[in-house]
């Protein structure tokens, strides 16, 4: 069995944000209720990283090779495109590996990414920039963990942009992801954010994290370039997801 | 080596349309199953998802967990998660099966809502009104009791419809785990 410790205050954000209007009208005024964990809130889809690849991972840019025929790994995908259908920008490798609180890899589970092109536009119809889109780009990725819990992206590194209507918020270049994890409280959505970007400082989501070495953990790590590929630059990444083996029972 | 649990953060307003399309029906037999393996009374639940002042929110994301028509979680045919996405009017819909009792709780549907402006994600949970719901110890634990209607969906016909206000009056109870 698996148990869900707490959430730490610190290194979660706690739902109002001063700088972040939207969260006024969206988190809850009400305190949070609390409940017992039952076997609903402590399980999840049981289906092989295999099965669960063929049911949720083909979309574009995850499963599926760049001609868009055949499936590839379901542990890596590629978001760049190659020749002459590759996408405009910095080329990165994310390497991501996804772990529980007792720092056990967690296979099979499913991790979906998102994020901007490399002049700041989403390829979603809600996102009224007037930046260019890139025909090359769909800024979109799903994909199973292997049994290391490692998922590898090749894709652009994503733009800085500005947050409408808010008085010169800018977002610093990041990537969405959304991990199921092991059972259903382990669900898990975060930003990975880039090193040595000066518009971490200043950004309402990162920094509501209030604990600075939490921050920093959403920071990926750049590789050694020696070792990596000669064309892009490697970024490593690790994901907790909550949960932890509970101690038994006396 | 224990690890900290990474800090979670908003969804944002760009989730990608194509993760939600198709996954909002859970009837759909797991791969590899025969046809008909899943079993159990089709239903829908429905619902509109506003902020505190009441505007519809477009693009949020809603996501569901629930046993099977036995009140199982461990049935291969049958995956149990779905997701849905509003509609400008703030509308979302599953199909589904009517999951059964699990042992020690009533019939219950989890739901996450995921969305901008939610520096992490929302978790409830829907009861049936024709359901004994009585001994449910999640439902139970909700304070003030009072509250506890809000997490009852209506029924009509075939279809169930649980309305959910992130804030202000009437705000729907959320549990905080």
């Amino acid at each position: 069995m698996i148990e869900i410790p707490p959430r730490d205050p610190l290194t979660q954000p706690q739902g109002v944000e001063e700088g972040y209007a939207h969260t006024r009208m969206r988190w809850p005024a009400e305190p949070l209720q609390k409940r017992p964990h039952t076997v609903s809130e402590l399980s999840g889809p049981l289906l092989s990283p295999h099965a669960l690849a063929r049911r949720i991972a083909p979309v574009r840019g995850g499963t599926q090779d760049p001609s868009g025929s055949k499936r590839t790994d379901p542990s890596r995908g590629d978001l760049a495109g190659h020749g002459e259908r590759r996408a405009i920008g910095q080329l990165i490798h994310l390497r991501t590996r996804i772990v529980d609180e007792d720092g056990t890899p967690v296979p099979g589970t499913v991790v979906e990414l998102w994020h901007c092109n490399a002049a700041g536009k989403y390829i979603h119809p809600n996102d009224q920039s007037t930046s260019p889109a890139d025909p090359n780009f769909y800024g979109a990725a799903r994909l199973v963990a292997d049994e290391n819990g490692l998922i590898e992206l090749r894709t652009i590194k994503p733009a800085a942009y500005a947050v409408p209507d808010t008085g010169g918020w800018w977002r610093p270049p990041h990537v969405h992801i959304s991990v199921w994890g092991r059972v259903w409280l382990s669900r898990l959505v975060t930003q990975m954010f880039f090193p040595g970007e000066p518009l971490n400082e200043y950004d309402y989501i990162l920094n509501a994290v209030r604990d600075p070495q939490a921050r920093s953990r959403g920071i990926a790590r750049l590789a050694p370039t020696g070792g990596g590929p000669a064309d892009a630059l490697v970024f490593e990444h690790e994901i907790v997801v909550r949960g932890r083996k509970a101690a038994p029972s006396l | 080596m224990p690890r900290i649990p990474t800090s979670e953060m908003t969804l944002g307003p760009f989730f990608p349309r194509e993760f939600a399309q198709g996954a909002n029906d859970l009837t759909i037999a797991a791969d590899g199953a025969p046809a008909g393996a899943v079993r159990g009374e089709v239903i829908e639940i429905t619902g509109r998802v506003v902020q505190a002042d009441g505007a519809p929110l477009d693009n949020l994301v809603l996501e569901i967990w629930q046993a099977n028509a036995e009140g199982r979680y461990d049935d291969p045919a049958f995956f149990g998660w779905g997701r849905a996405a509003t509609d400008a009017n703030g509308v979302y819909r599953f199909r589904t099966i009517r999951p059964g009792a699990p042992a020690g709780r009533a019939p219950h549907v989890n739901f996450v809502i995921l969305f901008s402006g939610l520096m992490r994600h929302l978790q409830t949970v829907m009861f049936f009104e024709d359901a004994e719901n009585g001994a449910d110890p999640v439902l139970n634990a909700v304070q003030p009791p009072e509250r506890r209607r809000l997490l009852v969906a209506k029924k009509r016909n075939g279809t169930f419809t649980f309305d959910i206000r992130l804030r202000g009056e009437g705000e729907t109870p959320f549990f905080g785990d």
